[in-house]
């Protein structure tokens, strides 16, 4: 089935981290801009892969805690807590959020889990809204600037955006080829089988789903001091709630590169649509998600080629199932 | 042979080569032309204020570039809008301007509506010390990291509630409590806190004085509990969505309260048609209004007249704070250009600092946050169907009326 | 007297968030799908409506029915033509289908419609009832509310298409053996979520401005009202709404407004927790 052979994949993965990676000496601000959401949708999007990837919980949560990590970096940040510091502390906090939360809403299966996960975006972003005093609410945050020129910014702030682009695939490897991984799918297959066949499932979901904010929660503390000012509308978005878990269907839930793919295609394929059809970009991307839920259901990287350049022979059906 | 595994490598290449290659800069570099960046709320919740910025600065462009063009030393430049729409979304608003500075090469940047977009777009232009003029962005929190390159149009919120709160004493000497009510959001946030210092240092007490969150959808609860403390001026700001609601809902409950204001409500058309009948009697701040009128003025209109007569004539609306101080804000910077003798980025910054004109708009000089210092900034109500100024005496061309 | 004039504010207000939610109760409980487009739907109804009475001078009420149709047309050929093809996907495959939807609907409204807010004036004044003031307009609207949720009920109850939903429900496989053609039930009972939502925004227009910037809050509603009352009952939705309504006016009058919608979302997930099945939740659809 793969259409890559794994050598090959990790080949294209370290080429295309490369491309990312050189961009500050080849090209532009603007194109290191773009490198840089790559990388920050790619991590966010290989994050949410553990809960709703590899466990099949329909998880719409990623937005809380990026905004969390946002405010939380930015918080710390204010009170004189160094840089680096401030992102670990927002990492770590955002963690625990998603492991007490998940102790509750776990409970909770499709239907319910997916509406309860974005109900907790509304209630977070409500709640750091009208806590003024802490948060200055709908004013906003301004967050310290990160010192230096723009160059010395962009290169810094993509560097550590692959960083956690990066961190996040190793884990990604390490679930998938771990007890934890194999847990998951479990679940995804048949939760009360994998129950009864002796998997901890509460406490495999919880860990799934920590895992699946433990990144955007830095990525979240990031992305506050690059741009120095967040608020709560911004913050707490639904559109990047939804666009998360879209990027890695068009890649591959469930998959080790799919999240990479989905989330780098999506991006450009964004930028491209967003600067030559000034009116009509959102339509055109709930056009490409229509399109993707019918023609590529199970992502990019489970295409079945063959059957695109082949006439379909049996054998081919067999090698797809 | 191809092997699938080639053609998929292939086909995703040269997908990204396609898109990589559309997102190439195309733009031609002259030295001659003045590029100003513009990244605009097109789509989205701020549409219709994006769509303003757009208009009036297509108006002004024309109008510039009819007469020849800027005179800057002893050559003509032209000028260039360039306009991205950022879709009201803030990570985008920064992309774009980020965009506008290394790709289209502007040398300028013009601020989209609201406080909060405006800071985001800040930090890149700080960071990249490119001026950056905003228009409608009026919450002192925007200009307090005293950032260099940026300067804003609009006057600060606290001129405008003083002067409010006195009017409203000398008109209605029995005036003793206000109600305040604001959305939990930038601008009207800052009104709201903002009135409750001018009223109580007016001797106003004010008895009732809460935020509701964005996405409130109705007001009920609110109006019922301020109706209960017989406030005799209720003071409320949002959007053009929530006061006309509150307007409606002020009425529907049997509020009676002599001076309703609502910011900035009666400055935008929507408001007055929207509610019909039941605007009558409301009152406003603004920070301009087109009965103001300024002559000889330096820029591309002369007057608020020559101004007024072109907009009507454009777009058969009348022009509100909005279209005036973004287009002022368009004169301000070619009169820097024009005071610095080019467009190098730093001396415009220095000219920008040292402006002292008067546009259409009114009299232009920053203070040491780089905001318009005060003037007297209109008080307006809605008597009828029309919108009438109450304050500056100089211009108003009514008496306040109480709502019976 | 403040209090109960604060309940009767909640009573009217909860009418009207039934009325919202009623269509995406339906479709969810029948469908197994979250539509993403129900706030777009409200608005669309609610735009039309306006349109109706500001260009050609249609009265309102007269408006309500012939937008509903339109929606239902819009509702079933939505169904039939795309979420039809994945209605038996999971939840995260159909959410995101209508999502994507909703996108190109709301671009599609921003441009031929903008942002700006709209409403239908009809200024009716108000009642005062020993010293409990109620607008006729919410009056009017509530009473509307009441009669489409009511409408619903009977024809779910009464009707050889409600009692054909209600089978599908129940048991889509057995129905299809039953001779009950699966696909059209969905497809009419999308269309039904439609209209109910096109007919809430017509009801809406005449009581709140009406602007796309609202379809995420009036979604968001719809998701705590169907949580609060319980899935898929037509009487759940009615609970649900009202308790909503008098929830967030109490709460917005005694600990401000600025708490009133968390303390809603709050309640929904601990209802979602505690008793997912709602206030009022039974299995079929009626």
């Amino acid at each position: 089935m793969p259409t890559l052979s794994r050598p090959l994949r990790y080949a294209a993965l370290a080429g295309w981290f490369a491309l990312l990676a050189v961009t500050p000496f080849i090209a532009d601000n603007y194109t290191v801009r773009v490198a840089i959401t790559v990388a920050m949708y790619s991590a966010l999007a290989l994050s949410w892969n553990f809960i709703g990837g590899f466990a099949g919980y329909p998880s719409f949560s990623t937005a809380a805690f990026f905004g969390l990590g946002c405010y939380v970096g930015a918080l710390s940040q204010r009170h004189g807590v160094p840089l680096v510091l401030a992102w670990l502390l927002a990492t770590l906090f955002v963690t625990a959020f998603a492991a007490a939360l998940g102790t509750i809403i776990l409970r909770l299966k499709g239907h319910y889990f997916a509406i309860g996960s974005i109900a907790i975006v509304e209630v977070v972003r409500l709640v750091i809204s009208s806590w003024g005093s802490l948060t200055g609410g709908g004013d906003g945050l301004n967050v310290p600037l990160l010192s230096g020129g723009p160059d010395r910014v962009a290169s810094t702030v993509l560097y550590v955006m692959l960083g956690i682009m990066l961190l996040a695939f190793i884990a990604t490897l390490l679930v998938d080829r771990s007890r934890l991984g194999f847990g998951l799918r479990c679940i995804n297959q048949n939760e009360d089988a994998a129950d009864m066949v002796g998997i901890d499932t509460t406490r495999y979901k919880i860990l799934g789903y920590a895992l699946s904010a433990l990144f955007c929660g830095t990525v979240g503390a990031v992305y506050a001091s690059w741009v120095g000012y967040i608020d709560p509308t911004d913050s707490f978005s639904i559109l990047l709630t939804v666009k998360v878990p879209v990027m890695v269907l068009l890649g591959g839930a469930g998959t080790v590169f799919g999240p990479i793919v989905g989330a780098g295609l999506f991006v450009l394929l964004e930028e491209f649509f967003w600067a030559n059809f000034l009116e009509w970009n959102r339509a055109i991307l709930g056009g490409i998600i229509v399109f993707l839920i019918f023609f590529l259901p199970s992502g990019i990287l489970k295409l079945d080629y063959r059957r695109l350049f082949r006439r379909k022979s049996p054998a081919d059906r067999v090698e797809a199932a | 042979m191809f092997k699938p595994s080639t053609k998929t490598a292939v086909t995703t290449a040269a997908a990204i080569a396609f898109v990589a290659a559309a997102a190439l800069p195309h733009a031609a570099f002259a030295a001659d032309v003045l590029r100003i960046g513009a990244p605009l709320a097109l789509t989205g919740g701020l549409a219709d204020e994006g769509k303003k910025q757009e208009a009036v600065w297509q108006l002004w462009l024309d109008k510039l570039n009819a007469a020849g063009g800027v005179k800057v030393g002893d050559k003509t430049m032209k000028v260039e809008i360039i306009k991205y729409d950022y879709q009201t979304d803030g990570k985008r608003a920064g992309q774009l301007a980020e965009k506008l500075i290394t790709d289209d090469k502007v040398d300028f940047l013009t601020a989209p509506f609201g406080s909060g977009h405006t800071k985001i777009i800040a930090a890149v232009t700080e960071r990249y010390q490119v001026p950056l003029l905003a228009c409608v962005a009026s919450s002192e929190s925007v200009y307090d990291q005293s950032f260099k390159y940026l300067f804003g149009t609009l006057a600060p919120n606290s001129g405008m509630t003083d002067a409010m709160a006195a009017l409203y004493k000398e008109k209605l000497p029995t005036l003793k409590k206000v109600a305040i009510y604001g959305r939990d959001d930038v601008f009207p946030k800052s009104m709201a806190t903002s009135m409750a210092t001018s009223a109580k240092a007016a001797g106003i007490e004010v008895v009732y004085n809460e935020l509701y969150a964005v996405g409130t959808m109705d007001h009920s609860a609110a109006i019922s509990a301020i109706k209960s403390t017989g406030a005799d001026w209720i003071y409320m700001t949002g959007y053009t969505q929530d006061l006309i609601l509150g307007r409606k809902q002020l009425n529907d409950l049997g509020v009676k309260a002599p001076i309703v204001t609502m910011v900035t409500g009666p400055a935008y058309r929507e408001f007055t048609d929207g509610l019909g009948d039941l605007a009558d009697g409301v009152t406003s701040s603004t920070w301009w209004h087109h009965a103001t009128a300024y002559t000889g003025a330096a820029g591309v209109w002369p007057s608020t007249e020559a101004f007024y007569k072109d907009f009507t004539a454009a777009f058969k609306s009348d022009p509100d704070y909005v279209h005036a101080s973004c287009a002022a804000a368009a004169d301000v910077l070619v009169n820097a250009v024009q005071k610095a003798g080019g467009t190098d980025k730093a001396k415009v910054r220095d000219a920008l600092e040292a402006t002292d004109m008067l546009t259409f708009y009114g009299p232009i000089k920053f203070g040491p946050n780089h905001m318009n210092l005060g003037r007297d900034m209109p008080i307006i109500q809605v008597q009828g169907k029309d919108i009438k100024v109450l304050y500056p005496a100089s211009i108003a061309n009514a008496e306040m009326k109480l709502i019976k | 007297m403040d209090l109960l004039q604060i309940l009767v504010n909640g009573i009217v207000l909860g009418a009207l968030y039934a009325c919202i939610a009623v269509g995406f109760s339906l479709v969810w409980g029948v469908l197994n799908v979250i539509n993403m487009l129900h706030g777009s739907f409200i608005i669309l109804g609610g735009y039309l409506t306006f349109f109706a009475w500001f260009h050609l001078g249609v009265d309102p009420i007269l408006a309500l029915p012939a937008v509903a149709l339109l929606l239902y047309a819009l509702g079933y050929a939505l169904q039939y033509l795309f979420i039809n093809k994945v209605v038996t996907s999971p939840v995260l495959t159909t959410l995101t289908l209508t999502f994507g939807l909703d996108m190109i609907l709301y671009n599609l409204m921003t441009v031929y419609f903008t942002a700006t807010p709209r409403r239908v004036t009809l200024d009716m004044g108000s009642a005062d009832i020993l010293g409990v003031v109620m607008p006729m307009d919410r009056v009017l609207g509530m009473g509307l509310a009441f009669f489409l949720t009511g409408l619903l009920y009977l024809v779910m109850r009464g009707s050889t298409i409600g009692r054909a939903i209600v089978a599908v429900r129940m048991d889509r496989q057995a129905a299809a053996l039953m001779g009950i053609r699966v696909n059209n039930i969905y497809a009419i009972t999308f269309g039904i979520g439609a209209l109910m939502a096109g007919a809430a925004g017509a009801v809406f227009a005449m009581v709140f401005p009406v602007t796309t910037n609202l379809t995420g809050t009036f979604l968001g509603k719809a998701f705590v009202i169907c949580v609060i009352g319980g899935l898929g009952s037509v009487p759940g939705a009615l609970v649900g709404g009202i308790a909503l309504g008098v929830i967030e006016s109490f709460a917005g009058f005694l600990i401000g407004p600025q708490h009133a919608i968390t303390l809603g979302f709050v309640l929904m997930l601990v209802l979602l927790v505690v008793k997912p099945t709602g206030l009022i939740g039974v299995k079929g659809y009626e």
